[in-house]
């Protein structure tokens, strides 16, 4: 479980342009739940989830992981990271190693694991971002695709097993085959581990479609929670903070424009084919 | 202590020094330089000291800004200052077994110290107060003379804008790769030199591709916008000499008028 306390963190403090990244934010998070994180560019996502494995320092308030207080000076950073995996954005840009498997392996070892233990992971971490590790393990890291880059980096994060996975914009910039793959291994990973996932993205049909509780930034704050079905249901304050419907959403609201509204509100492209099914499908009849 | 480093980083601002003409700035940052090393007492540091909180008034940029960029030469200062002090001769105030001090030695470990600092502030506040671009303006242009004798002004003063419009990209991309690695437990604070060394590798590769990449990226759109160097190449913001310029000249002649007669005449 995360608990964030009145966390606030401040950028050039003291400075003519000092900027107040993340401002008073709190929240819960409760085991093996998934959290999507929306918000528009410079609201805050990145610095607030930096915080969470210690990366970053707040100026004020507390986080507390199972009970530890992370904020707390004396707690050992290695047991935090442990626990809470970061997955930056574009993590293949931090891929260093001659080979993908000593890639892969450098956070277990870093975490002091036996060779046996750390070959396990490494296979196990392989087998579920869906690299062969007999076609790629010998290979270098700089050889590969962006897709396969990527998800070898997200592989060295996974690799170190942590309670709670934490990934900021795993898509961004990748081809929509890659970025189906990214997000169906992301599903995978959280149903073989039973992780707590926190992502963040721009993508409101990934968050949708994915996330139990959305938590909404803007100007450093948690504007809105809620599950998905709530926080898409106010359109107004969504576009208000420069932020958008799920597709399928969108769709929706297009077709009850025009006198084809639903009952429940739309938020998944499976949804929408059912709703369209129902209504115009053999049977069915228009409304 | 990677981003104290405030030598070659810009504060913004609208004050007169920051909208002088930057081949006077550099300029006069040459005369102040060398006014470093007329003096050689106490009035004479009182009057560049004045001198430079003067500008820095007036520049608006704040003092705890401008010291930042003392941090990181901060040990070569205090180098010079103790070893100033323990090898001059002359009169001894102070003995411990082979250790003393002289007279001679405190007065030339502070003055030294002293001009090392003012060193650093003066030619920070050149940066500080000049848009990287101006600067590099401003030297393509004090170059140009040298066109003759085959130096090529213009590709310096492009490959010096380059580098310094990358080095923030750059300290930008050390930090986002530390944080990463830092999340796959690395540790880039403990252990003996080697170890620290070895440590920095997961750091190095990537900072390394990171930047070819970028460089490649930057060519490439050089390429696409028609960069040819520098041969009829016009200028946005062409330099002028004005008005403003003038009074800081003679302001300038001033000052180097008064060191020079403070040092003969005192």
């Amino acid at each position: 479980m995360i608990r964030v306390e009145n966390l606030t963190h401040v950028y050039n403090k003291g400075l003519a342009y000092e900027t107040k990244a993340v401002d008073d934010v709190s929240f819960t998070v409760e085991d093996g739940a998934f959290i999507g994180i929306i918000g528009h560019t410079g609201s805050g996502k990145s610095t607030l989830i930096q915080h969470l494995n210690g990366i970053l320092k707040p100026d004020s308030g507390k986080i507390f992981v199972d009970d530890i207080e992370i904020t707390n000076k004396k707690t050992k950073m290695a047991e935090i990271r442990k626990k809470v995996g970061l997955v930056f954005q574009y993590p293949e840009y931090q891929l260093f190693e001659e080979t993908v498997y000593k890639d892969i392996a450098f956070g277990p070892k870093n975490l002091g694991l036996s060779d046996d233990e750390v070959d396990f992971r490494v296979k196990e971490a392989m087998a579920l971002v869906n690299i062969s590790f007999d076609e790629f393990a010998e290979r270098s890291p700089f050889e590969l695709s962006g897709g396969q880059k990527r998800r070898v980096a997200i592989a060295g994060v996974i690799a170190m097993k942590p309670a709670v996975l934490i990934l900021d914009e795993p898509s961004a910039g990748l081809d929509p085959k890659a970025h189906t793959d990214i997000l169906n291994m992301i599903s995978m990973i959280r149903k073989q581990t039973g992780n707590t996932i926190i992502l963040v993205s721009h993508n409101m049909g990934d968050i949708a479609q994915l996330s139990d509780l959305v938590f909404v930034m803007d100007h450093g704050k948690l504007a809105s929670a809620g599950p998905p079905s709530e926080v898409f249901a106010d359109t107004a304050f969504l576009q208000g903070i420069g932020l958008g419907l799920p597709p399928a959403t969108e769709m929706a609201h297009y077709l009850a424009a025009r006198g084809c509204a639903a009952d429940n509100i739309i938020l998944t492209r499976d949804e929408l084919v059912d709703f369209l099914a129902e209504t115009f499908g053999s049977g069915g009849e228009a409304k | 202590m990677i981003r104290d480093i405030t030598l070659g980083q810009y504060y913004p601002g609208y004050s007169v020094i920051h909208k002088l003409d930057p081949r006077m700035k550099i300029i006069v940052t040459m005369f102040y330089i060398a006014s470093l090393f007329i003096i050689e007492d106490f009035y004479g540091y009182v009057l560049i000291v004045l001198a430079v909180a003067a500008i820095t008034a007036v520049s608006r940029v704040p003092v705890r800004f401008m010291l930042r960029g003392l941090k990181p030469v901060m040990i070569i200062i205090l180098f010079t200052f103790v070893l100033n002090m323990l090898m001059t001769p002359g009169t001894i105030l102070w003995q411990w077994k082979f250790i003393k001090i002289t007279e001679e030695g405190l007065y030339n470990a502070v003055y030294l110290a002293l001009r090392l600092i003012l060193l650093i502030i003066g030619s920070s506040l050149l940066t500080l107060t000049t848009k990287p671009m101006k600067l590099t303006d401003g030297i393509e242009s004090l170059l140009k003379p040298f066109k003759k004798l085959g130096l090529p002004a213009h590709e310096l003063a492009m490959m010096m804008t380059i580098a310094l419009r990358f080095i923030p990209t750059l300290l930008e991309e050390t930090d986002k790769i530390m944080k990463a690695q830092q999340a796959r437990g690395a540790d880039f604070e403990s252990g003996g030199l080697l170890k620290r060394a070895k440590a920095l590798i997961p750091l190095l590769v990537p900072l390394f591709v990171g930047a070819f990449r970028i460089a490649q990226e930057l060519a490439m759109a050089m390429e696409a916008r028609c960069y040819r160097g520098g041969e009829g190449r016009t200028k946005l913001n062409a330099l002028k000499f004005r008005r403003r310029d003038a009074v800081a000249v003679l302001l300038t002649a001033a000052y180097i008028g008064i060191l020079i007669a403070e040092r003969v005449l005192l």
